[in-house]
């Protein structure tokens, strides 16, 4: 029985190895997450750097020492704006300059309301941050005066302003880089399910569209044995698409700045094979999964249409789990893509799971692939399967 | 060495075999005739036990192909109704992969696959990849797979189909080998002059019954009839499907 699984399972590696689909959907497949990660990590890093020093070109800082000083004091760094800051500003050099003209100091001092100007480009979606920033201030600053000059004439401030608005961002950087590397989880069980789909259709309807099934069939081999020995190759393409996906996560998040971006994730070496022992078993029960989907199929084309919305699977618990964040309780583990899903996640957020969790998720998914892969060997033996439905 | 005694199998409401006996010799090349959805090939699957028959019973060698259907398969070499390759393995890859499914390993099995590249003409295509064979050369993988185990019963079905003049030829010379060589071989076609051509005794096959078993000289003689041709419309009462 052995000897003739490693026949099967040689056959079927070495077959497949020769197809650029089954190769590709292994290799490059489990590119997609953190290839996503790695664009959307991008773009926070640059929101985030929007947190940096506003700088403000100012023309004319000698008229309104006091402006200058509460812009500083609020993290402004000030320059001299150059000649030809305008041409800048259409440019998209430059996203605003300040201008303070001669007769600031001189309303400024009688009580008028004293005029700046701000230089800008509306159009340009990029400035609109540094715009909005700077209005702020200059609002803010504008308010302080006002504040003053009621309190001074011993009126409140407060009859000055009945509504006030306090604005609460809820994007923070932080937040939005934590909800991105919730999808490290769900990505890697994608992995597990998309990197031996292309074996498990092939090895299975393919080989019956072909007409290679009935052949097979009527070598003095047990149909368990060959069952088994297509599952271990496709076990073992995604297995390897989950190492890829796992790599190329490793790759992308040690050239982002997570830290800066205050998320506290773990990859280090203990956490990277947590994750791994965490993942690996559930390709066992997708390949017997996919395989069980694929004898049942009528064609190839019928299977393929089945598994991809079987791909659809490991959405829901990432769906539960963002809707309604659960207390994870130990018959979760249990449960195959859910269990890998929260365990995933408790190691990389740093917390202490124990072996408990990964000894449920493994057998789990053992349960269930044994399962798949009874009801697939059963399939072998019924007639109607071996020589097709019309 | 094959016997076969009343053997029924139906498929919901159809009835695709109704009471099939007959026996192969070994050294004999026995023919399954009958026109298209005869029950030839639900015969054939009953006998290399990938049908379980309702009724009757199925010996090869004197072994039972419902009881001990796994040294039934290792008892037999077959061509199958549906003989797909795998378009990325060579020709010479097919043969190994059926002749270690049938425990064979090593040099054993290399030299097994070399005198089938030599006896099926397959120099040309032996490390080729299957993608894009002819009909003919899809053939000769097909039976080098059949026969790489040396199997001393050989079950073709419709062996000639689809193959133009010179793939037929070899094929016919191939079993008039195995003929020689004392092989019990049972093949069915739909096509007269084939079972003629190669046959010692034809059994003739219609609507899921044995209508006539023989030599062609006896199957002459019981209709009264000069030529096999019409000794066949006769015996099966029409001539549909049975012309090429």
């Amino acid at each position: 029985m052995r000897r003739l699984i490693a026949t099967v399972f040689r056959k079927e590696m070495k077959d497949h190895l020769r197809d650029r689909r089954s190769v590709m959907s292994a290799l490059f497949g489990p590119l997609i997450g953190p290839l996503v990660f790695a664009v959307m990590f991008t773009l926070m890093a640059s929101w985030f750097r929007e947190g940096k020093p506003l700088e403000v070109p100012v023309v004319g800082r000698e008229h309104a020492p006091s402006l200058m000083a509460f812009l500083q004091r609020h993290g402004a760094t000030l320059t001299e704006a150059p000649a030809d800051y305008e041409a800048r500003i259409e440019a998209g050099k430059l996203d605003a300059v300040l201008i303070v003209p001669a007769d600031y100091g001189k309303d400024f001092t009688e009580g008028r309301t004293a005029a700046v100007q701000l230089v800008v480009d509306n159009s340009r979606n990029q400035a609109r941050s540094t715009i909005r920033r700077l209005r702020a201030l200059l609002e803010g600053y504008s308010g302080m005066l006002a504040s003053q000059r009621l309190w001074v004439r011993g009126v409140s401030p407060e009859l000055a302003l009945p509504v006030r608005v306090d604005e609460v961002d809820l994007a923070t950087p932080e937040r939005m880089a934590a909800n991105v590397l919730n999808m490290i989880p769900l990505f890697l069980v994608f992995a597990a399910f998309m990197g031996g789909m292309n074996v498990a259709i092939d090895t299975m309807a393919g080989e019956r569209e072909r007409g290679s099934l009935e052949p097979l069939l009527i070598n003095p081999v047990q149909r368990g044995a060959l069952v088994m020995g297509k599952w271990l190759t496709t076990v073992v393409l995604a297995g390897v698409a989950v190492a890829v996906c796992m790599a190329s996560f490793l790759l992308v998040v040690h050239r982002v700045p997570l830290q800066d971006l205050g998320v506290k994730a773990r990859f280090d070496v203990p956490a990277v094979l947590g994750m791994l022992a965490a993942v690996v078993p559930l390709t066992f029960f997708a390949s017997a999964g996919q395989m069980l989907v694929s004898t049942y199929a009528r064609s190839f084309k019928e299977a393929q249409t089945y598994l991809q919305l079987l791909l659809l699977l490991p959405m829901l618990p990432g769906m539960v789990l963002a809707l309604s964040p659960v207390q994870s309780q130990p018959w979760m583990y249990a449960i195959p893509v859910f269990s890998q899903q929260l365990l995933v996640g408790e190691v990389m957020r740093g917390q202490a799971v124990g072996a408990m969790p990964f000894l449920l998720g493994l057998a789990g998914c053992a349960a269930a692939a044994a399962l798949c892969l009874r009801l697939t060997t059963r399939l072998l033996g019924e007639e109607r399967i071996i020589f097709g439905r019309s | 060495m094959i016997e076969v005694r009343n053997l029924h199998k139906r498929f919901g409401a159809v009835t695709a075999v109704e009471d099939v006996s007959f026996s192969a010799a070994d050294g004999v090349v026995t023919g399954l005739l009958g026109p298209n959805g005869a029950g030839k090939t639900t015969t054939l699957r009953m006998l290399y036990t990938l049908i379980k028959p309702d009724r009757g019973m199925a010996r090869v060698d004197g072994v039972d192909v419902a009881e001990r259907p796994m040294d039934v398969r290792r008892a037999i070499g077959v061509l199958p109704d549906s003989r797909g390759l795998y378009p990325r393995l060579t020709a010479r890859e097919h043969a190994r992969y059926a002749g270690e499914l049938h425990g064979l390993s090593g040099a054993g099995l290399e030299k097994r696959v070399d005198e089938l590249v030599e006896l099926l003409d397959m120099k040309d295509i032996a490390n080729r990849r299957a993608e894009g064979f002819s009909q003919g050369e899809r053939m000769k993988v097909a039976l080098a797979r059949a026969l790489v185990h040396g199997p001393r019963n050989v079950l073709l079905d419709e062996p000639t189909n689809g193959l133009d003049v010179m793939s037929t030829r070899a094929v016919r010379v191939l079993i008039r080998r195995l003929k020689e060589q004392g092989h019990c071989i049972l093949f069915s076609s739909h096509v007269m002059q084939e079972v003629a051509a190669l046959c010692d005794r034809i059994v003739v096959v219609a609507r899921g019954r044995v209508v006539a078993e023989g030599t062609p000289d006896e199957l002459r003689a019981r209709t009264g009839k000069e030529s096999l041709e019409e000794a066949f419309v006769s015996v099966i009462g029409t001539d549909q499907g049975l012309m090429q």
